[in-house]
């Protein structure tokens, strides 16, 4: 390995990596949760929830990911100081945002799959609404859900990258600044760029963390539905 | 009049925006130039769509029909941009190319990236769309004395490609909504040309709100005029 | 009655003989009289400062990782004279065009980065007592299509979105075509690449450039002597007494040359010194009714 190539990885992977993942994780967790809830009360019949809920997905499956990135982080504080959030943060709520429109639609479409006779039989058992769903409806759900949501997480930790773009030190920010100090003169750099190895370098990171997961949903894909 | 009781001097919601927030304006001024960025935006936008059908639609054929070489590296093209940020792949494009002496300006770049991250996706969707037409269709027409290429073309395309319709619309949105990630190379297209504008004149707000109208407006028309035409394009009901 | 008037007389002439005297010594600045911090920072018990990430010898990152350069190390000063530690600073990466939204929207406290003063920026937030003489200058390949400021009309120039250079070319030089990169590292690459033919920017930042690659030379021509300041929100009186108090004390106690001296290659540094603040040495930004600099045309 060149010499210069020593520093490069250890602040990426040290630097960036554990930034990369906490966005990630706080992300998909987010998304879950609000998705699931918000997915499973676009199915009750109910006009005015259902037409907020609807607006709200479309919002922010229509936005690209990159302008509600804006939003948050430029956006919110314009209106109270109160919400305003460093780089890492506004990614990851906006990364919420949009990973829980796409689980509540995914999670509408999965509950309204399962088959009347699911939410007849609970009823004739006496189970109310609220235990229907937690305990019959959502669980079998959920097991449809499972390869799409594996996708998403796929997906979010692409999309990670969107946090360096508000200068949020993640694991593409990193292999930029040392890009760029690299081709400073020595003692601070070499004098050359190497963008294409530290990049190649970047995405090879991203390929291990997210290779698996793809074929991962795959074969819950071909297991589970 | 409750107007002066309420902070901000006006209805209650005027109160959410920050003070001096001026849409027209904004608008009015620099009219000129978010023209030419959503122009940019349309341009990179046709060509990306086109160019990711077409490889789409080849590299998807060469998978179902197992052509072999091609068929391989299609998978490794697919999986590579799969499972990659295309923001990585936009930079290595733009700073890594040149290393080689591939120097592209912006705009190449701009559609070659999304271009070629559509393609993938594409690829994958004409897979399936083409691998879902049934065998028969296909040994009949060989049959009647169809070539393969002839029986492609004649046969499990427009049937394939029918069943393909509904993943690739969502791609081809998607590489829309992509679009914007150009930003990043300085391509001057909508979002770059609004955030330029908002760095000079501090106008953030407003050309936030200019930049989700513009994108709502139209990744939902765009939705809903494919819908309409795959309502008319569905395969009729066997 | 008489004697009541010259004793008062008396007394005056005294006063006012006591208070000339008091004024002709200024008193030498104390921690006791030296303006205080502004309390929002005190509570934060630490600075946030946005500067360039890859603009040396000003602001970069170094092999660590670390934030490095002549502004960062004043920054560092600055933590060390408010909190009694240089790491009581958080450092934000301010590339030329974030540095004014940086500013507005309060995610700094102050932008010590490469910031040039002018009539126009300081409508919209204020700037420190300047604290570098920077020179404007182009750097051009040895034997290429630009080797004078007048050979840039009709020709590529590098230089950052937002920059004095940026404005004054596009004010004063309509033919040329204004390559902006967001980053002085992206504006050097159009150049390295052969899309520019030329990057104008500060003489401290191209010069060593210069002298570390054998192909690219500087220009001869200077323009846009401005000096930098410190750029901090409008209004805000209390933040500028207390910066600009701070770098007299560090102009009087000659700090800014060892600073200096830590970030430039040795053959710079007596060019370099005569641009930085010294006991017997000082500058002063243009008039402030004069015309701003990036619309003055050589």
């Amino acid at each position: 390995m060149p010499d210069w190539a020593g520093p490069v990885a250890h602040y990426v992977l040290h630097e960036g990596l554990p930034n990369t993942l906490r966005v990630g994780a706080i992300a998909i967790a987010g998304s879950a949760i609000v998705g699931i809830v918000l997915g499973t009360l676009l199915t009750i019949d109910f006009r005015p929830s259902r037409t907020v809920i609807r607006l709200y997905i479309e919002v922010f499956r229509g936005l690209p990911i990159l302008v509600t990135v804006f939003l948050v982080f430029f956006g919110l504080p314009a209106i109270s100081h109160t919400f305003e959030f460093n780089a890492l943060n506004a990614a990851s709520i906006a990364l919420v945002l949009w990973g829980s429109a796409q689980v509540a639609e995914a999670t509408r479409g999965a509950v309204q799959s399962i088959p009347r006779e699911q939410h007849e039989a609970a009823a004739a058992l006496g189970f109310g609404w609220t235990e229907r769903h937690a305990y019959v409806i959502l669980p079998q759900a959920l097991r449809r859900l499972l390869p799409p949501f594996v996708s998403l997480l796929v997906n979010i930790i692409q999309n990670t990258t969107l946090a360096g773009v508000i200068g949020g030190l993640e694991i593409l920010q990193a292999g930029e600044r040392q890009s760029e100090r690299l081709t400073s003169p020595p003692p601070i750099g070499v004098g050359h760029i190497h963008a294409f190895e530290i990049f190649a370098g970047v995405a090879a990171l991203f390929f291990v963390i997210s290779f698996p997961l793809t074929r991962l949903a795959a074969y819950l894909e071909r297991r589970l539905v | 009049m409750p107007v002066a009781l309420v902070p901000g001097g006006g209805h209650p919601a005027a109160s959410l925006l920050p003070a001096g927030y001026d849409l027209w304006k904004f608008v009015s001024q620099y009219h000129d130039e978010l023209l030419a960025g959503f122009e940019n935006t349309l341009k990179i936008s046709a060509i990306a769509i086109a160019g990711s059908y077409a490889i789409g639609i080849v590299l998807g054929a060469a998978r179902a029909h197992r052509i072999p070489l091609v068929s391989q590296l299609a998978a490794v093209y697919v999986e590579l941009i799969r499972n990659t940020p295309i923001l990585v792949q936009i930079f290595v494009l733009f700073y890594g190319l040149p290393q080689f002496g591939i120097l592209l300006d912006q705009f190449s770049v701009a559609w070659l990236a999304v271009m070629i991250w559509g393609g993938a996706f594409h690829t994958e969707n004409f897979r399936a769309g083409f691998g879902a037409v049934s065998h028969n269709h296909h040994e009949a027409a060989l049959a009647l004395g169809f070539r393969p290429l002839s029986a492609f073309l004649n046969v499990t395309l427009p049937i394939g490609a029918r069943i393909a319709l509904p993943s690739s619309i969502n791609t081809a949105i998607s590489v829309v909504k992509n679009t914007a990630l150009v930003y990043v190379i300085g391509y001057a297209e909508l979002t770059t040309t609004a955030l330029n504008i908002s760095n000079l004149t501090l106008q953030t707000t407003e050309a936030l709100t200019v930049l989700a109208i513009v994108y709502l407006t139209l990744v939902w028309s765009l939705s809903g005029a494919i819908r309409l035409l795959e309502a008319r394009l569905a395969l009729p009901r066997a | 009655m008489k004697k009541l008037i010259v004793a008062l007389a008396g007394a005056a002439f005294v006063a006012a003989l006591a208070s000339t005297l008091g004024a002709a010594r200024p008193a030498a600045p104390t921690a006791s009289n030296l303006p205080p911090l502004p309390a929002d920072v005190k509570s934060r018990n630490r600075f946030i400062i946005g500067v360039k990430c890859d603009v040396p010898p000003f602001g970069y990152i170094d092999v660590q990782g670390k934030n490095q350069g002549f502004d960062v190390e004043i920054g560092r000063m600055f933590a060390r004279y408010a909190f009694g530690r240089a790491q009581r600073v958080t450092f934000v990466c301010a590339p030329t065009a974030a540095r004014e939204p940086l500013i507005t929207s309060g995610r700094v406290d102050l932008v010590i980065s490469t910031f040039t003063y002018t009539a126009d920026r300081a409508t919209r937030i204020d700037f420190s007592e300047p604290y570098y003489n920077a020179t404007g200058r182009l750097l051009v390949k040895n034997s290429g299509a630009v080797q004078k400021l007048a050979d840039i009309r009709g020709h590529n120039v590098a230089t950052t979105s937002g920059s004095v250079y940026d404005r004054w070319m596009k004010n004063c030089y309509s033919t040329t075509n204004v390559i902006t990169a967001d980053t002085f590292t992206n504006a050097k690459l159009a150049f390295d690449q052969g899309r520019a033919d030329a990057v104008m920017f500060d003489d401290a930042v191209l010069l060593p450039i210069a002298a570390a690659d054998p192909n690219s030379k500087i220009a001869d021509d200077t323009f846009l002597a401005a000096p930098y300041g410190i750029g901090m929100r409008k209004g805000w009186t209390e933040m500028k007494a207390w910066v600009d108090s701070r770098l007299e004390l560090m102009r009087k106690k000659d700090q800014f040359y060892p600073i200096l001296k830590a970030n430039v290659p040795p053959r710079f540094l007596t060019s370099f010194a005569k641009n930085i603040l010294r006991p017997n040495q000082t500058f002063q930004y243009a008039a402030p009714n004069a015309p701003s600099v990036d619309t003055v045309c050589q």
